[in-house]
């Protein structure tokens, strides 16, 4: 029916003016193909480049896989408790990690571990000061919103292909998918937590005498640090969610065999490793949300 | 003359639906368009045939070997898989065929699939000396790991296909980790894909599984290496082709049965089109052809589809009927 009333319009109106398909074949090798020579000409620098943090990868990972069970576990619950202060959080850690060794999914969730660190790592590494100079400056603010945006929506096989090509498969390439997925909120909530600081508590800092630096380091920062530390739990949530699409170029791990179930469905395995993968999520996630209460607790000071 | 052109499209509307009451024991016909390109292709060009030649409706499902015959076996959804790699899906699919839930029809590919060890053209010419796998593993300076370079890299075929199991225990079988290889896992077809293009680019070796017709072949050159010794297929069914079987020996891979395979449901319905199903196949040479000039021309599945069906009307009019094949080409 809608095609009727095409036949009383200008044919401009009805079909949409798409620039030739011929020239649009034109833009498109041309990019392609300038990618290519770009891949060919400084391949062996970047390979150079990212030598070091693929070192340091391997390391982190051989450390965490080939260190007996009992240490890392006794490690990993010092942390927890460390972070939570909270004897419930480092006896569920401890419990669910137990169930992950006994289905016999030790040395994966270790891989995933090491990676998951690694990248919440860089992550805060990069975020943070992107955050703190996106909340000083309105125009930072109105530059960085919308690359976050793309970071966040732009689906990661758009950009895993040219990665691959650029550093070849396994973890440097994944761990790049994973950041530019993960960063996004630790920058976002940084930027927040310190534009809410409330301005009385900025005067009383002026009035004090303080210098742009001490205002920013020893009021704001602390003051937003909880929004901060949400940032943070973002981020390694978001880090865990894209392990298993950063398996898709040869990170191993659960992300590994969660696709080698999907491609197989043999549900149970799938499950499992995506259990595994919760438990570690809920282990990261309570021991920071509790670190971030405990720090609103240092910071709520009380109001005569 | 507005009015005019309207009344022609009203005639011609009309004439569309009594055209298509002819054609009414085609119905509606989901094939699925595997995610990689010579499947698509295959995909797009019995859309075509099937629309303009026997008046099905078709809609394509994105699909993927093992998720799409699960679907097409417990639940009879797509009709269709053009091209179906059927060692993969042996077992199951013997069942499906003998509780006649699936029909499996006509060869695809005439010369079947072609699975093995590959590396880069370059590579060969400048090591003439290596000629087989085991040629391959005496250097493996030549193809060096992602990871760590002072190993040499197999790389293996996506996670979960069934060339990762083969593919494993020929690595065992061959010994190489003693020679100083590693297994690579690359995740996915796109990973595996991404590394043979990254090799390329960076001129580095590489060794590993890759199968044709496949349009990576088509855009890089590639040697397979031989493994020294014939298709043993008692050998490969009760060992090579079992995850982690006790005492794997060196093999050397079957030529693939690539078959199209449609649910019993859409032999009933669309039995004109069975005929067309049921004789179609290409070869090898056609397929890497229309690969390589959709990768020439940054072409779809479908504009490579209709590459073909304008190009090589010899093949395509010999599995149609003369009067199907003029409606074809009225179409194109």
């Amino acid at each position: 029916m809608a095609s009727m009333i095409c036949s009383y319009l200008p044919e401009l109106l009805c079909k949409f003016p798409a620039i030739d398909t011929n020239l649009m074949r034109v833009v498109r090798k041309t990019i392609d193909d300038s990618f290519k020579g770009f891949v060919r000409a400084y391949g062996n620098v970047i390979d150079t480049m990212v030598q070091p943090l693929q070192s340091f990868l391997n390391w982190l990972e051989a450390l965490f896989v080939d260190s007996p069970w009992i240490l890392v576990l006794i490690a990993l619950a010092l942390v927890v408790y460390l972070t939570s202060r909270n004897i419930k959080i480092v006896i569920g850690a401890v419990l669910s990690m137990m169930l992950i060794g006994l289905v016999g999914l030790w040395e994966d969730t270790m891989v995933t571990l090491a990676i998951v660190t690694v990248c919440t790592l860089i992550s805060i590494v990069i975020g943070i000061p992107i955050g703190i100079v996106m909340a000083r400056s309105n125009r930072v603010q109105s530059v960085v919103n919308p690359v976050l945006d793309v970071m966040q929506t732009m689906p990661s096989f758009v950009y895993l292909i040219p990665v691959v090509m650029i550093f070849g498969i396994g973890k440097v390439p994944g761990l790049i998918a994973v950041v530019i997925y993960a960063v996004p909120p630790i920058i976002r909530l940084t930027n927040l937590g310190i534009r809410l600081v409330d301005r009385e508590v900025l005067e009383a800092a002026d009035a004090f005498g303080s210098s742009a630096r001490q205002k920013l380091v020893n009021v704001q920062i602390p003051l937003a640090l909880p929004t901060i530390m949400a940032g943070i739990n973002q981020t390694i949530m978001m880090s865990l969610a894209m392990v298993v699409v950063a398996s898709m170029i040869g990170v191993g791990g659960l992300g590994r065999n969660v696709l080698q179930a999907i491609n197989n469905q043999f549900f149970t395995i799938g499950f499992l490793n995506g259990f595994a993968l919760v438990a570690i999520a809920i282990i990261f996630d309570r021991a920071s949300q509790a670190y971030g209460k405990r720090l609103q607790k240092h910071t709520e000071v009380v109001h005569g | 003359m507005k009015k005019l052109l309207a009344s022609t499209m009203l005639a011609a509307g009309l004439y569309a639906v009594a055209g298509s009451a002819q054609a009414a024991e085609c119905g509606d016909v989901s094939i699925a368009e595997m995610n990689w390109a010579s499947a698509g292709v295959a995909a797009h060009v019995d859309k075509i045939i099937l629309e303009s030649g026997y008046g099905c409706s078709v809609t394509l499902v994105t699909g993927d070997t093992m998720p799409t015959f699960a679907s097409m076996n417990e639940k009879g959804q797509p009709d269709m898989a053009p091209e179906l790699w059927v060692n993969a899906v042996r077992t199951p699919l013997d069942e499906a065929i003998a509780e006649g839930r699936l029909i499996q029809a006509a060869p695809l590919l005439s010369d079947g699939g072609v699975e093995g060890w590959w590396i880069p053209k370059f590579l060969a010419d400048a090591n003439p000396e290596i000629k087989t796998v085991q040629d391959a593993l005496a250097r493996p300076d030549l193809f060096p790991a992602p990871e760590d370079a002072s190993k040499g890299a197999i790389t293996n075929c996506p996670s979960g296909w069934n060339c990762q199991v083969s593919t494993a225990n020929l690595f065992r079988a061959l010994g190489a980790e003693e020679k100083g290889f590693e297994l690579i896992d690359t995740g996915s077809a796109a990973g595996l894909d991404g590394s043979i293009a990254n090799a390329f680019e960076n001129q580095k070796g590489w060794l590993g599984y890759y199968w044709a017709p496949t349009s990576i072949l088509g855009k890089y050159e590639m040697v397979k290496l031989s493994f020294g010794v014939e298709h043993d297929k008692a050998q490969w069914d009760a060992c090579t082709a079992v995850p982690d079987c006790a005492d794997p020996a060196v093999n050397a891979y079957p030529v693939s049965d690539v078959y199209t395979v449609v649910t019993k449901e859409f032999s009933e319905k669309a039995g004109v089109a069975m005929d067309y199903v049921s004789t179609r196949k290409w070869d090898n040479q056609t397929v890497g052809k229309v690969l390589a000039w959709m990768d020439e021309n940054q072409g779809t599945n479908e504009d490579g589809a209709r590459h073909f069906l304008q190009n090589y009307p010899e093949m395509w009019t010999s599995w149609v009927a003369p009067e199907v094949a003029e409606k074809i080409k009225a179409a194109l």
